[in-house]
Formats: structure tokens, C-alpha cells, sequence
């Protein structure tokens, strides 16, 4: 135990893990178990981990070190001995995938979703499912039928929502990179308050094949990652189009790319009404400002542009959001999979209790809300205007690209907030008011940690927004301010030494 | 209740079809890769997406869109070049996703319309139709010789998938209600499914079930489905109301299920348009309302009432982009278009000679086409292939030779005869029969009619030919020697049949020499009888005629 801590491999880079593994200083199989040490250590008070995949996790770290030991370790994905989590709303053939809901509570996938398979083929190695707010809803990943993720930083704080658990595993070193799902800001949020580099590609670029879906229109996947180089070669690997997605693109771009390039000559959007939205923390305010000028001082043009639209998002993003996920949690009813209240002769009965028993609060008021909206005589007032907002708000966008390369932006008005401290569902949807504009118009988004607030103590990130399907240049961008304000690092208390004197 | 001629009378039926279309001729399913196999083992053929599992997305099956668009082009429809799947959300154990994908406002074919021609009994039943002379246009209908030509609004052709299938144990005739648990097979579950839906155009139940027959008719040319009513690839709703004759103002509608036969569908139709009937002009109401044909019972039953509209949360499908329709799509599926029945049946009378009777006959069934054209073929040597390259002026036809002409001016009639009559009969009394492996050739077809068209032998015994085709697996000419069945048409010969028999029955000599024509019948019998048959009845009759007069 104390030579696998020593190695704290999940708290390595992807670049580190991979001269390690072809330097033969190390094996998959060692990492591999390096990192499941480091779960059962760890995970006991973060509770990031719903189920933990040691069994694939070694397998798959054995075909790696057969591969090497055959000479092939120049054949080697790119993902190759890197521990790797995924949210519990990702399918993996065997693991049970809960979506951190009672409702799911027993469902074993009996298929892969394409971006773990890809993630997989790419050499990475499966270490456990994620938690997360039940069906992604909500941004404090408090609403897990599981119990709630802490923020590896402070654990009184929460990490942040929907993908809190893939950003805690990342931040706490229990893997090196992790997926995770934005819709409204569920990616970005987390990577903001637990201090992770976390992307939302544009919509299209990775595969939602096998990702339970909450807001199909909205749903993206994307990495978490301690750099911006890990980010970017993860999001390499899972990238592309899928024939099993009809959204799906055929994306090729290799992010890692321009990583270097330095953001000389770049223009840099920033956006008065979100630099001064009421409900802007004055830490944050100030990180963001630090970060525009520090773009600037590298030869970055700073630009004002306008998002006129921008405003109506929230709005629009609670109506459409809603339908959706009505329309995609109707499955869940009881009969072929999934929680059945016991006892019921009719069917009616049957479906109506176990939806009341196996939904939390957030989901059954999603439903409901969903179930409004859509219905005659309302349907026009609201899902019809919402997808105008939408049609309004992309082109705000292409208006505001005329003008910049990328947008810099805050992505939370606030640092972590305490667990329990927010239990008003309106408060709690509007720590999303700076990445929901982004998920309505289909862009990229992501998070780059710029360090701790001045009052808080706790992580601040600063959100890059690229136009569609330009990713790479919020890569750029990402690069540079990381070169300024450092790479992410594990949180204090979870330092591969820290640990080590915890065990001990 | 009052017959349907005296309802008819008094109030105008207005009726609409909705008729689904299961595309069985297609090999996967509408939105995922899984096999369309009708009566597979339950739950084989089944995959995370048509299973709703989560996470599992939909991906639109191209040749579906494809047989939807042949559809279309084939009923005089308009192609939407840009159209849009919609979910229908409503919950029910079939239906794993508790949402059908389907379409919204636009479908992939939009205002198309059918021809009906009436004619015969069937246009006994349409109003008011003695007040018109053969030219005379009426509303939707135009006035012919033997009856009319109705013309038939459809207002959409889109497409859905088809949910799966359930069994319900224990409870009564099979239904949810009181039963102790339900089976679902999901085989079904995500078959292409087109549905198309008519104007209220139709006016009386053997308009409907001649529209069904037709539409069935172009969607088996089109192969795009078996369109099997009865293992239910091929599936009928009707909505019918009645008004008063010369009011405009729609009356209640009620929904008729269970229409599985053209029996069904025309005498569903007739009893629930008497039954309105009763029921209003006892002063009672309409209900809008699901009603059930019981076929059993001669009788439709409630099935649901409908006291406001389903609410099915219709939005638009986002896992589905917008589908649009490139012209060269359009243009490629154009090209596919077979040659129609309508187009079929007036090639036939045009180039063979055929009464319009016999050649919309000829068009309602695959096999009858295939014997048909395959006889012509076996005069002509020009295959249906040809015909058809020939229409899209893609290659000229081979010139026939005049002696083939003559030929084929001579067969084309008794070919379809016997197609009609005897090749039909044995069809319908064999049902799995393969006409292309049975011993009927269409070398021996033409063999046999020519035999007939020749006067060799009586059409009584080209029935007896017939069977023996088929029963022994030999050519008509051989059995024709064999047994002896050569016609004769001697004169001589016959000449002294003739006397014999008209000296053997003076009185009726008399008799028929008094006035009393219809005794040539008689005669040409006894003689027929004296030659065992095979005295050619034509020549009989002549020289009789000749004898006597």
C-alpha cells in the first residue's frame, strides 16, 4: 500500500503516466492498482465514486502491459494506463449505471456508450462510476439518491453539479482525467468549483450514444483534467462522429494543436452585462479581470462585445430542458427495468408510484414542469418562444464572433457554496446563469482554474467560449492563462505526500 | 335498423381512412440496425435502441425514407424536401420510450389524391347517381358509362414506428382490463410504419374498401410492404359521420377500429352508418368516440370514449436532426417507380386488346400480372423489363413480326381468361402455391390457349387440359392426343351427325320451324352428345342453323 501511494499515479499527468509506461518504469497494472489503492483510501469521505471498476480496471491495464510486453508499446493509445472515471450516466457493459437516482438504483448497462468505448479502445483505464445530481439535475451534485459529493478542497463545500463526483475524483487524484455531461452548465460548474480545467465541446463533437440523456438538444459530454494538454488529448480520443449519434459530428481536429501557439494577436470577447451581472462575487469579478489582463500583457486584444440575447437563456433553457427531459424520462416506468413499487394490480397505479418513489424532489418537478409546457393550449406561449430565444441567442454569438476569436467569462457568480446552503431551486438554477447561454446556442465552453479567491480560499475558473466547432481556439487561449496561473493541481489535502501522512 | 340504401337516402356518410402501413419488405428497423422478421421468437430481435434502453439513440433508416417517398410519388403526392420528426408522448408498456417517434405538421408527403372508378354494384350504393348523364361532374365525382370516378383526397403520407405487441393473460377477450399480466414482445417495436390519411372525401363503404383495394394494389407494385391485412401489415381506421343530404355542416365523428378485411372494412362501415343513423333520427346524439367492428356479432362496440382530444405533447424529436430531402434524392427515387396498376391496366387494353374490365382485373394481384406478362413474353419474347426500359425511352422495343402480331391479337384475350378464371381459381384454392415452379409453363399456358383460340378443342375440356397440366406434368398437346380430345371440325363428318339427330327429334324439327328459335340449343346438345364431345360446338351450330333454316 505504501509503494502504490508513493506512486499516486492517478495524480500524474497523462504525458508523465505514458513515458513511465513506455520507459518500462512502471506497469499498467501497477498504476491500475495505484489507483484503486488510492480510491478505497480516499473516496470514503469525498464520496465521489458510486461503484468502482477494479475488475475492468485491471483487466484492461493487463492487455496494456501484454501489449508492451509483445513489443508493441509504440501502438499504444493515447489514453493508455491513464485512470480514467466516468459520470454514472455513462453506459459501461457490466457496471450498474444509476444516473445517482433510486430509480436506477439496480440497472446494469448491457451496452457501452461510445465515448467510454472510445476513451477504452484508447487505452485508458475504467476506474469506477461517478456520482452526480439524480439525472443531472441540479449544480451541487446534493440531489445523488446516493448521498452528496464534498469538494476535495474544503468538505463542507460542495463540488458542484451535475458532474460534482467527476470533478472531485480528478481534483482528490483518484484519476487523472474523467468524463463528464454539461447541459447547462454541469461540466464547467464543477470544474469552476473544485478547480479543474473541464470542457464542453461544442454540441455534435463527442458522441451522446449511451449517455442517458436529460436534455438531448443540450446534452454534451466532455473531459475533466488537472491540464489543458490532458484535457485536450482526452477530448481527442472521444471525439468524432458516430453513426450511432445522427447528431454527431465529423469532427478531426486535434485539440492539442495550438496548445503553444500563445495567444498573441488573439482577440479576446469580454461581455460588460455578465462582468457586471448582479450576483458577481467580487473574488470572482476580480480573478476574471486578472485573467483578461493577463491575456492582454501576452498580446491578446481585449474586445467588448455584446450578447443582447443573453439574458432570456435561463428562461429559455427552463422550458426547453424541461421538455426534454419529460419526454426522455418517460422510459423509466417501472415495467421492463428500474424501480417497481410492489404490489400494484393496474398498471396506472403501478407507474404512478413507483415514478412518486424511485424520482427525487428535482426530478419529479423537472417532469412535471416538462409535462406542462408541452401540453395544448400551453405549448405555443412557451416551448415555441424558447426556441425563438434560441434562434436569437445563437446569433447573438455569431454577432459577438464577427468581432473576437473567444469570450472570456466568469462561469459561477460565486465560489463553492456550503452543503445545504442552497436549497431555493431557483438560487440553485441560477449559479448557471453564465453557462446556460452557451448549452441554448450549441458552442464550446470551458473552465480553466485561475487559482484561489481572495475571500473564499476556494477555487475560481475562468470560462472560455469558442465559437462553434472552433474549440481549439479556447484551447489556445486555456493554454495561455495556464501558463500564467499554473495547472490545476490536486487539492491540498488529497497531495500524493498529503496522503501519504494521512495514511500513516 | 334501416338498410343502408334507405340511410343513404336521407343522410350523407362522410367517411376518412387512416390506413398504416408496416414496410415488411425493408430488412431493419426504422430507427436501429435489428431485423424485421414477422413471427420470430419473441424478444430476438431486439437492441438497446428499440428497447428504449437508456442512453440508446435513434439513427433514421434511409430506405425507409426512401419507400415512404415511392409511396408518395405514386399517389400524387407533394415531397417535403424538409421535414421533421416529432415525439408523441404517451405511456403504455408497447411503447418502450412511452414516446412514438413520428412526424409533426409537415410530412415527408403532403396533398396527394387517388381516382377511384365505381363501377357495377359497388356503385349502386353512391347517391343521386341516376340524375347524371356519363360526362357529368359532381363534386368529387365524375359520372361514367357503368358508374363513376371519384376523386380522393389524401391529406398526408408520414412516418412512424410501430410499437411492440402485447398479450394479455386472464383477462376478458384478451384485454388489459382484469387481466392477471401482460406479455410484450418488442419484435415489433420500431417497424417502419407509414400512415396515411384521406380527406373526407369517401362517401359510401364501397368507396372505402375500393380505395383500400387500390392503395393495396400500389403499395404491392411499389413492394415496399406484403400489406397482409390479416397478420396486420396492413391496417384500416375509418372516421365517419352523417349530415343531412344538403347540409354542410360535418355532423360527430366516431372512430371505427378492427376494419382487418375488405369485408370488414365495407360492412363496418355500413353498420355504423346505420347505426348513427338510428340513434339520430331517434332524436339521440353522436358521441366521438373509439368504436370496436365486431365482425362476429355484425356489430361495432364502444371501445373509448373521447371527451376532449388526446393531449400528446407533439414536440419535435431532438435526438433527430431535420430531415431534409435533396432533389437528387427525389429525382433517384422517382427513377425506382415501377409501372403503376393504373398505368398497367391501360398499357393492356392499349397494346393487347384487353376490355377495361378484364385489365383492371388483371392488375388487383401479383401473380395474375406475372402469368399474364409472362404468357405475353413467352408470344412476343419481349420481356416486362423491356416494356419498361422502353417507357422511360431508355431503349426502343424490338419491332414484332406481323405473324406475331396476328398471334398475340389471336392469345391476348384467352390468356387473360384463363388468368382470370382458371389460374385464379387455383390460386385462391392453393394459396402457397408458386406459380413460376408449378408445371403450368407459360410455354404450356400459351400452348393450351391456343389450342382453345384455335377451336381444337371446347373450353370445357381446356378446363380439363388444365388440370391435367397440372396434375400430370405434361404439355396440353400431348394430353390433348393422349386422351383423345381433338375437336372435331370436319365438316363432312359432322354433317351426318346432324341429320341423324334432327331425323331422330321431328317434332322438335317442327317445333323450331315454328318459331320456337331456342331449340338450336337442344340440337347442338344431342349432337355434342353423339360425338362424345368433341364436335366443334361452333361448326354444330352453324350447320344446324344452316339445316333448318
Amino acid at each position: 500500500m505504501a509503494a502504490a501511494a508513493s506512486g499516486a499515479f492517478a495524480a500524474r499527468s497523462i504525458p508523465e503516466i505514458r513515458a513511465l509506461l513506455t520507459g518500462k518504469q512502471v506497469s499498467a497494472r501497477e498504476i491500475a492498482e495505484d489507483a484503486f489503492a488510492r480510491i478505497d483510501e480516499l473516496d470514503g469521505s469525498v464520496h465521489a465514486f458510486l461503484e468502482v471498476t477494479r475488475d475492468l480496471g485491471l483487466k484492461q491495464a493487463d492487455a496494456i502491459d501484454a501489449a508492451i510486453a509483445a513489443g508493441h508499446a509504440d501502438e499504444l493509445g493515447p489514453l493508455a494506463g491513464v485512470p480514467i472515471g466516468f459520470k454514472d450516466n455513462m453506459n459501461l457493459t457490466g457496471t450498474h449505471t444509476t444516473c445517482a437516482s433510486k430509480m436506477l438504483e439496480n440497472y446494469v448497462s448491457p451496452y457501452t456508450a461510445t465515448c467510454v468505448e472510445r476513451a477504452l479502445a484508447a487505452g485508458g483505464i475504467p476506474v469506477g462510476k461517478l456520482n452526480m445530481d439524480e439525472f443531472a439535475f441540479g449544480s451541487s451534485t446534493e440531489s445523488s439518491a446516493f448521498g452528496p459529493t464534498k469538494n476535495p478542497w474544503d468538505e463542507n463545500h460542495v463540488p458542484g453539479g451535475s458532474s460534482g463526483g467527476s470533478a472531485a475524483a480528478v481534483i482528490a487524484g483518484m484519476a487523472t482525467v474523467s468524463l463528464g455531461s454539461d447541459t447547462g452548465g454541469s461540466i464547467r460548474q464543477p470544474g469552476s468549483f473544485c478547480g479543474a480545467v473541464a470542457v464542453k465541446p461544442t454540441y455534435g463533437v463527442v458522441s451522446r450514444y449511451g449517455v442517458v440523456a436529460f436534455g438531448s438538444s443540450l446534452d454534451q459530454v466532455g473531459p475533466f483534467a488537472r491540464s489543458v494538454e490532458d484535457a485536450a488529448l482526452t477530448l481527442n480520443a472521444i471525439c468524432g462522429h458516430d453513426a450511432r449519434d445522427c447528431t454527431s459530428q465529423p469532427v478531426t481536429t486535434d485539440f492539442t494543436a495550438n496548445l503553444n501557439e500563445g495567444v498573441s494577436g488573439m482577440r479576446i470577447g469580454i461581455v460588460p452585462q455578465f462582468m457586471n451581472a448582479e450576483g458577481l462575487s467580487s473574488e470572482v469579478k476580480a480573478k476574471i479581470e486578472a485573467a483578461a489582463s493577463k491575456l492582454e500583457g501576452l498580446g491578446a486584444n481585449l474586445v467588448e462585445v455584446e450578447l443582447p440575447n443573453a439574458q432570456a437563456a435561463m428562461s429559455a433553457y427552463y422550458v426547453l430542458g424541461p421538455c426534454e427531459a419529460f419526454s426522455n424520462l418517460a422510459r423509466f416506468d417501472s415495467v421492463r427495468y428500474g424501480y417497481c413499487a410492489p404490489g400494484h394490480k393496474d398498471l396506472g397505479g403501478q407507474y404512478e408510484e413507483s415514478r412518486a418513489v424511485g424520482f427525487g424532489p428535482e426530478a419529479r418537478r423537472r417532469i412535471m414542469l416538462g409535462s406542462y409546457l408541452l401540453s395544448s393550449g400551453v405549448y405555443d406561449k412557451y416551448y415555441y418562444p424558447a426556441q425563438q430565444v434560441r434562434t436569437l441567442i445563437t446569433e447573438d454569438y455569431q454577432r459577438a464572433y464577427e468581432h473576437c476569436d473567444v469570450i472570456l467569462a466568469p462561469v459561477a457568480p460565486r465560489t463553492a457554496f456550503k452543503l445545504g446552503e442552497i436549497s431555493d431551486p431557483t438560487s440553485m438554477y441560477l449559479t448557471d446563469m453564465f453557462t446556460i447561454s452557451i448549452n441554448i446556442a450549441g458552442n464550446g465552453g470551458m473552465n480553466v482554474p485561475l487559482g484561489l479567491g481572495a475571500d473564499t480560499h476556494l477555487p475560481v475558473g475562468a470560462q472560455l467560449i469558442a465559437p462553434a466547432f472552433k474549440d481549439e481556439s479556447m484551447f489556445r487561449a486555456a493554454a495561455a492563462l495556464e501558463s500564467v496561473f499554473g495547472k490545476a493541481p490536486v487539492a491540498p489535502a488529497f497531495a500524493p505526500t498529503a496522503a501519504a501522512g494521512k495514511e500513516a | 335498423m334501416k338498410t343502408l340504401e334507405e340511410v343513404l337516402n336521407d343522410w350523407e356518410a362522410v367517411i376518412g381512412l387512416e390506413i398504416h402501413t408496416e414496410l415488411t419488405t425493408l430488412k431493419t428497423k426504422m430507427f436501429c440496425g435489428c431485423k424485421l422478421e414477422f413471427g420470430a421468437e419473441p424478444n430476438t430481435h431486439v437492441c438497446p435502441v428499440c428497447l428504449g434502453l437508456p442512453g440508446a439513440l435513434p439513427v433514421p433508416n434511409k430506405a425507409a425514407i426512401q419507400s415512404i417517398v415511392l409511396a408518395g410519388l405514386a399517389t400524387n403526392c407533394d415531397i417535403e424536401k424538409h421535414s421533421m420528426f416529432y415525439r408523441k408522448n404517451y405511456m403504455y408498456p408497447d411503447m418502450a420510450k412511452n414516446f412514438q417517434t413520428t412526424q409533426g405538421p409537415v410530412a415527408f408527403c403532403m396533398r396527394g389524391h387517388l381516382d377511384l372508378a365505381v363501377d357495377g354494384k359497388a356503385a349502386g350504393e353512391r347517391h343521386g347517381l341516376d340524375s347524371l348523364e356519363p360526362g357529368d361532374a359532381v363534386e368529387n365525382i365524375e359520372r361514367t358509362d357503368d358508374g363513376y370516378v371519384a376523386h380522393v383526397g389524401i391529406t398526408r403520407i408520414h412516418m412512424e414506428e410501430d410499437a411492440g405487441k402485447m398479450i394479455h393473460i386472464g383477462g376478458d377477450e384478451g384485454r388489459i382490463a382484469g387481466a392477471t399480466h401482460s406479455l410484450v414482445d418488442y419484435n415489433r417495436a420500431g417497424t417502419p410504419l407509414i400512415e396515411l390519411v384521406t380527406e373526407p372525401d369517401l362517401r359510401t363503404p364501397e368507396e372505402a374498401r375500393l380505395f383500400m383495394q387500390k392503395l393495396r394494389q400500389i403499395f404491392l407494385a411499389l413492394n415496399i410492404s406484403d400489406c397482409s391485412m390479416e397478420e396486420g401489415s396492413m391496417r384500416c381506421d375509418g372516421n365517419i359521420s352523417l349530415r343531412r343530404r344538403g347540409a354542410t355542416k360535418l355532423g360527430v365523428k366516431t372512430e371505427l377500429k378492427n376494419l382487418n378485411s375488405f369485408k370488414s372494412l365495407h360492412d363496418g362501415l355500413q353498420y355504423e352508418i346505420c347505426r348513427q343513423a338510428q340513434v339520430l333520427e331517434e332524436g339521440g346524439q353522436i358521441y366521438q368516440e373509439t368504436r370496436h367492428w365486431d365482425p362476429s356479432q355484425k356489430r361495432t362496440i364502444v371501445m373509448r370514449v373521447k371527451e376532449t382530444a388526446d393531449d400528446y405533447r407533439l414536440f419535435p424529436e431532438p435526438d433527430l436532426a431535420p430531415y431534409d430531402l435533396t432533389d437528387e434524392f427525389i429525382e433517384n427515387v422517382r427513377e425506382k417507380l415501377p409501372e403503376l396498376p393504373d398505368q398497367k391496366a391501360a398499357r393492356y387494353q392499349r397494346d393487347f386488346g384487353l376490355s377495361a374490365y378484364d385489365a383492371n382485373h388483371l392488375v388487383e394481384h401479383r401473380f395474375t400480372v406475372g402469368f399474364f406478362e409472362s404468357g405475353i413474353t413467352e408470344i412476343t419474347g419481349i420481356t416486362p423489363e423491356q416494356v419498361r426500359a422502353a417507357e422511360k425511352g431508355e431503349a426502343a422495343l424490338p419491332k414484332l413480326s406481323k405473324e406475331t402480331r396476328k398471334r398475340l391479337e389471336k392469345l391476348a384475350k384467352p390468356l387473360a381468361n384463363l388468368t382470370l378464371n382458371d389460374v385464379s381459381a387455383y390460386v385462391n384454392a392453393n394459396p402457397d402455391v408458386d406459380l413460376a415452379q408449378s408445371p403450368l409453363t407459360p410455354k404450356r399456358a400459351i400452348e393450351l390457349v391456343e389450342l382453345l383460340a384455335d377451336d381444337v378443342i371446347s373450353s370445357k375440356q381446356a378446363k380439363e387440359v388444365f388440370q391435367a397440366v397440372l396434375d400430370e406434368d405434361k404439355d396440353p398437346n400431348a394430353i390433348v392426343e393422349e386422351r383423345g380430345m381433338k375437336q372435331v371440325s370436319d365438316t363432312g363428318a359432322l354433317e351426318a351427325v346432324v341429320d341423324e339427330v334432327l331425323a331422330a327429334h321431328p317434332d322438335k324439327v317442327e317445333q323450331y320451324r315454328g318459331g320456337k328459335t331456342g331449340l338450336l340449343g337442344f340440337f347442338v346438345g344431342q349432337c355434342m352428345k353423339a360425338t362424345r364431345g368433341q364436335g366443334n360446338p361452333k361448326l354444330l351450330n352453324q350447320l344446324i342453323a344452316k339445316k333448318l333454316g
